[in-house]
């Protein structure tokens, strides 16, 4: 080989499928077309709560090119509603629209209408007359007949993690900080719209639509469909974002693949933006209560987090944070409670960071309240916390690098220069805030399967139903092929997104480069060892090193290929059963009998605002973050960056909006659902801290994907609290909260 | 979307036939498609239903031009917001309009949409945009308000009625009312003209009605004086975002100082008023006085009297009279 | 449905196809041409991922209809990379990670083109302003001005050396 392949893990390499997305070759779901398809257009319902009482079609019949309408007449018995993910199903909502003509949230799908064109679906749509039967509904928290239930009533499995007696230590407490916040609801609105096309061919499906789980799907829509999952492929080679909300099967595309079934056509569904607030999943509105009790050096001897979570009436969905926030500081008190409110609303799930973000936003900004009541500082005041044995169960993490962290950062950012005093620093007419946070994900792997086959060329193809959301997946995969098989990363192909490929678990949890890269190297492992025991070159030990140069030549035409199955630390061989099954069992975090599985970070946040209009810009990001062992610096550097981006966002600018009066989404489209625009960031800059974990999995991989956005919020509330002395409680932090600042 | 029919006028004759043609089918709803960002927007969301529709784009020659007279600017109606926005001239000698263009929706739509379909842009109130609310008095008259119990961050807080509290989201047309600038308006009968603060209708009880067109009347220019107080002017705009996002509130200014005094001044208010809005008592408040704080706070304060707030646009006075006194000290400290 | 006749050229070439009257323009590039490099993200224009350019200025396709370019010159992000050849915006977001799950890479490298087009030397902020059209949700902000600063570098070199040789 010209180009040695030693030391591809780990090297700073461009994606290998950027050159596709930068031509526009790379094809998305709705990018691809087949002959004879039609159209679907959507019709969503304009109430929360009821029924449908009548639907008139004359109209939208008339139109021309429009060739079907479905609705619940047409649709009930045919699909079936599903478990939600959390329950061993594979849905993010047991509420299957067209099913029956009960209306459950905002939004909700009550037809769909066919035609040869997308014009004439959207005409038939709009001509489509849905009478309801109203009913009072209800969206949230403070509204009326919604019904909040403790989590540990809803779900036999959930705990409450608790240690000590953190009441008595809280009132005995010298120093005592008892606060509440809140965090609105948000949508992952991924560009790419929630498109799906399905075909039938001699009674076999095949599905295109962008998915974090195609196993998932395929397994989903067989029950779903009541057919063979054999009989069954989704396609997803390219995936325009997700954060979580293509990871569970949404109702549509049963609802697609049964009309194109029915209608002997393929059928293309391209659903508008703000359909896609009400089709797909959210995060839900959280509140806290958090209660810390402290000596007045800082150290921690109570901590008490009470939270509430929105979910729909049916589900029992939630994201229960405490698990980490119980986790983060040594106390011997802790008290955690979760409730979960049933409202009249579309079922929440997964986006980026579910439990941690709303949850550490909770504790970290409350850590900086007790670090101002106790005039530490806000990072002296984490190190005196610290700890290397986990507070609930007395576990040792297996590498927590937090005040690592803490330190790179605060060198990068200049933090000694920080005047402590609110109002303190400036910049003209603008007030200055710095602030800063920890953030912490759960590191979970999850049983995965992947087949490598080596070619007589020297080339080599990975297959696996692993996911690039973004991410660097197809790349990350290829580096370590490449290092596993001493081949140059030119030489790898890598087939992923396509449920007929080895089984791999949902793109979620930040699990896909372990639990992938770790079943890609065994796979390679594998075959190299196939190689060298056929061409007894050598002993099976002592292969590792062995160039491939010399056994190429003896490999058969179609050349050779190894399969590999993993079970990581923690799952059992259950989970390989349920691996193909297109479940996920991802094992870590805090979940481990022996362990505790989180990478760690800390966030710095310079923000700006002006005296008079109050405005708040941020001028400077950094994150500091050790993740174990980086595969590409450059694709992690990127999701780090965008988390860091992302959680920026969360703080200051994302909110759905509801009308409460009706229990229905307002801002539902990119110009007032808000993220951050070029102009919005400035100065970003993410720095990796070098830690090594042997225990973790056998490549030392921490998941990095959902690490970057917790702590913002709580840094970017700790900025605003610095810049101005107001504790801005509730999320998102908006100007209008800061124009009684005196200035 | 529904069906209309699509039609290029390429010649001012052939405007002038369609015209014609629409005076005999007076209900027939014809719609002008310039830019289309408004347009095509509310058409695909099945807000607005043109049967016809009149590609202007083709009369560029007629009406797509910027010139100077000596004592006026004149804009062509389908001058594309990103030319007013760059000319030369226009920055120096109005940096009003310049900013007003510059810092309103993004490159892609600057450089579709025309000066004389922005300011006739529609309101963002989404119970407006979305056919799905069905209390809107502006799109469905006498079906009611839905944004006055609901949410209403955005909304207006002048100029309001007890049936629309919609805001007019523009920003351009804030410098043309700050700056008394006269439009142009083609209708069957010929051009007239008339001051641009006539061209919008608060919402009082008919808020479909947003301006005083005619059917089948096309706005083919403005003028804009020049004054003393013409470079001596900017456009503050507050957002949440730092760029492409309607104004929470903007100010546009214009200020004649002599001898550190104010001998006039120009002020219209965006993002708090159903239409462009000028504010006559606060401008009175100023004159003969000195550019300090207190004169701008004062001045701030009589601006917002009037408003009429709902729960979630009540900070808009705080934070439109910080606006306007924020605005007031930069254009004292201008060079000019 | 009678059908509107379009006469136009993409990158370069004449197409002529037929549309309704109401056809966006995305929708005649993605569905009857077969170009999808132009992607959906909001069909309201408030993100930027459907960029082309109409006689070189910067639109959103879903807010022109088709039948409006009659005689018209579309760009499209399909006519951006000469052959094999890569731009050096395209490479330049290649290098510098300017891309991540690439739905809006097509309309953010269209729009850079059109900004470097009319102004080759931008400042850092008249990059962020100037893009201020497209969103980037997974998001890769920081490195997209960065990439578009290094192409912009790049073609300036490379066009001072080429009036040098000249």
């Amino acid at each position: 080989m010209a180009e040695t392949a030693e030391g591809v893990i780990g090297k700073d390499v461009a994606r290998i499928d950027g050159a596709r997305k930068v031509t526009g070759a790379a094809s998305y779901g709705s990018d691809f077309a087949l002959p004879d398809q039609t159209y679907a257009f959507l019709v969503t319902s304009t109430i929360a709560r009821g029924r449908i009482r009548h639907i008139d079609e004359t109209a939208a019949r008339r139109v021309p090119g429009v060739i079907g309408i479905y609705t619940h007449r047409d649709i009930a018995g045919k699909v079936k509603a599903g478990k939600l993910m959390a329950d061993g199903g594979y849905l993010g909502t047991s509420i299957q629209p067209l099913t029956s003509p009960d209306i459950l949230h905002d939004g909700q799908i009550v037809a769909v209408v066919i035609g040869e064109s997308f014009e004439s679906a959207r005409e038939g749509a709009y001509r489509l007359d849905v009478a309801y039967e109203r009913q009072p509904a209800s969206a949230s928290f403070d509204d009326a007949s919604v019904e909040t239930v403790a989590a540990s009533e809803a779900s036999k499995t959930h705990e409450d993690p608790k240690v000590g007696d953190a009441e008595t230590a809280f009132q005995q407490a010298a120093l005592r900080i008892d606060v509440s916040y809140s965090t609105p609801t948000q949508h992952h609105n991924p560009i790419e719209l929630f498109t799906t096309l399905c075909h039938w061919s001699d009674g076999k499906l095949t599905v295109w639509e962008s998915s974090q789980n195609v196993w998932g799907y395929k397994y989903g829509l067989a029950e779903q469909l009541g057919i063979d999952p054999n009989d069954i492929r989704v396609l997803s080679p390219f995936i325009g974002g997700a954060f979580g909300s293509r990871g569970s099967l949404t109702p549509r595309t049963a609802i697609i693949a049964e009309i194109a079934r029915q209608l002997g056509r393929p059928v293309k569904l391209v659903p508008t933006r703000d359909q896609g607030f009400t089709i797909a999943t959210y995060r839900a509105e959280t509140r806290h209560h958090v209660k810390l009790g402290a000596t007045p050096d800082g150290k921690l001897v109570s901590l008490s987090h009470e939270a509430w979570e929105v979910t729909s009436r049916p589900d029992n969905y939630m994201v229960s944070g405490t698990k980490a926030t119980t986790r983060l500081y040594q106390c011997p008190n802790i008290y955690s409670k979760v409730s979960i409110t049933h409202a009249d609303r579309n079922t929440p799930g997964f986006m980026r960071s579910p439990p941690e973000l709303p949850y550490l936003f909770a504790l970290e900004s409350a850590m900086d309240e007790l670090a101002v009541a106790t005039g530490i500082d806000p990072i002296e005041l984490r190190r005196i916390n610290d700890t290397q044995v986990e507070p609930i169960k007395g576990l040792p993490y297996t590498s927590r690098s937090l005040m690592a962290c803490f330190d790179a950062g605060a060198k990068a950012f200049g933090w000694h220069e920080r005047n402590p005093k609110p109002g303190a620093m400036r910049d003209g007419d603008w007030l200055v805030g710095w602030g800063c946070a920890s953030t912490m994900y759960p590191t979970a792997v999850a049983p995965a399967a992947a087949k490598v086959r080596l070619m007589p060329d020297g080339k080599a193809i990975v297959q696996t139903a692993a996911h690039d959301i973004g991410t660097g997946a197809y790349t990350v995969i290829g580096q370590v092929a490449a290092e596993r098989l001493g081949l140059p990363l030119a030489n790898i192909e890598v087939q992923i997104g396509d449920s007929d490929l080895p089984p791999a678990p949902v793109a979620g949890g930040s699990n896909t480069t372990a639990s992938v890269c770790n079943v890609v190297a065994k796979a390679c492992d594998r075959l190299r060892q196939q190689l060298f025991q056929q061409s007894n070159a050598a002993s099976a030990t002592d292969i590792s090193g062995m160039p491939l140069d010399a056994v190429l030549n003896d490999l058969p035409k179609d050349g050779i290929e190894a399969y590999a199955e993993n079970l990581p630390h923690g799952t059992t061989q259950e989970g390989i059963g349920k691996l193909y099954h297109g479940h996920s069992m991802l094992a870590g975090g805090s979940e481990l009998k022996d362990r505790i599985q989180f990478a760690f970070g800390a966030e710095f946040v310079e923000l700006r605002i002006h005296r008079l209009t109050k405005e708040i810009r941020c001028s400077r990001l950094i994150g500091a973050f050790a993740c174990g062992r980086i595969v590409n610096p450059r694709t992690a550097r990127s999701q780090l960056m965008g988390g860091l981006i992302w959680g920026l966002s969360s703080a200051l600018h994302e909110e759905t909006e509801i009308d409460q009066a009706s229990a229905r989404y307002y801002n539902d489209d990119l110009a007032e659902y808000l993220i951050p625009v070029n102009a919005d960031v400035r100065e970003v800059e993410v720095i990796f801290v070098p830690e090594e974990d042997k225990a973790i999995n056998d490549l030392g991989i921490k998941g990095l994907g959902e690490l970057g956005n917790v702590g913002t919020n709580a840094a970017v509330a700790n900025a605003v609290y610095h810049a101005t002395g107001f504790r801005i409680r509730d999320l998102p932090i908006r100007l209008e909260d800061l124009l009684a600042v005196e200035s | 979307m529904y069906p209309f029919g699509y039609q290029r006028i390429d010649t001012p004759q052939a405007l002038k036939a369609a015209q014609q043609r629409q005076r005999g089918e007076a209900d027939k709803a014809v719609s002008y498609l310039a830019g289309g960002t408004t347009l095509l927007d509310l058409m695909k969301l099945g807000t607005l239903a043109p049967a016809e529709i009149l590609d202007i784009n083709g009369l560029a020659h007629d009406y797509g031009d910027i010139s100077w007279a000596d004592d006026e600017l004149r804009l062509g109606a389908l001058v594309r917001m990103s030319a007013a926005a760059d000319h030369p001239r226009i920055r120096s000698d109005f940096p009003v309009i310049a900013q007003s263009l510059d810092l309103a929706a993004s490159p892609q739509i600057r450089n579709m949409a025309s000066l004389g379909g922005n300011v006739l842009q529609r309101t963002r109130c989404n119970y407006f945009r979305q056919t799905g609310w069905t209390a809107c008095n502006k799109r469905q008259p006498g079906s009611g308000c839905a944004a006055m119990e609901g949410v209403n961050r955005k909304h207006a807080i002048l100029g309001v009625s007890d049936h629309c509290i919609a805001a007019y989201p523009g920003d351009f047309g804030q410098a043309l009312v700050a700056l008394e600038a006269r439009v142009d308006i083609l209708g069957f009968h010929g051009t007239r003209t008339l001051p641009f603060h006539q061209l919008h209708l608060a919402p009082g009880s008919e808020p479909e009605r947003e301006t005083v067109l005619l059917p089948g009347e096309l706005i083919t220019g403005f003028h804009v004086p020049i004054g003393p107080w013409t470079r001596r002017s900017l456009y503050l705009k507050i957002r949440d975002r730092e760029s492409y996002e309607f104004a929470l509130v903007s100010a546009a200014v214009a200020m004649h100082l002599d001898d550190n005094v104010i001998r006039d001044v120009r002020i219209a208010l965006g993002g708090v008023a159903t239409k462009p809005w000028r504010a006559h008592e606060a401008e009175q408040q100023l004159i003969g006085r000195r550019p300090d704080l207190p004169a701008f706070e004062a001045a701030s304060k009589v601006a917002f009297a009037a408003a009429v707030t709902r729960p979630g646009n009540r900070y808009k006075v705080d934070l439109g009279q910080q606006t306007l006194t924020r605005a007031l000290l930069q254009l004292a400290e201008m060079e000019v | 449905m009678s059908g509107i006749h379009v006469t136009t050229k993409i990158n370069g070439d004449e197409v002529q196809f037929v549309c309704e009257a109401d056809e966006s323009l995305l929708d005649v590039l993605r569905n009857r041409l077969g170009l999808t490099g132009a992607k959906e993200g909001c069909g309201t224009g408030d993100c930027g991922a459907c960029s082309v350019t109409v006689d070189g200025r910067l639109t959103c396709s879903c807010l022109v209809l088709g039948a409006e370019v009659d005689g018209h010159d579309i760009g499209t992000i399909e006519g951006m990379a000469m052959g094999d050849e890569l731009h050096p915006l395209q490479k330049k977001f290649i290098e510098h990670a300017a891309l991540q799950c690439g739905i809006c890479t097509p309309g953010f490298l269209v729009a850079a083109k059109a900004l470097l087009d009319h102004n080759p030397e931008p400042t850092e902020t008249e990059i962020r302003f100037g893009l201020a059209g497209n969103l980037c949700r997974c998001t890769g902000y920081d490195k997209i001005v960065r990439a578009v600063q290094a192409a912009a570098e790049e073609m300036n070199s490379a066009k001072k050396i080429q009036q040098k040789v000249a």
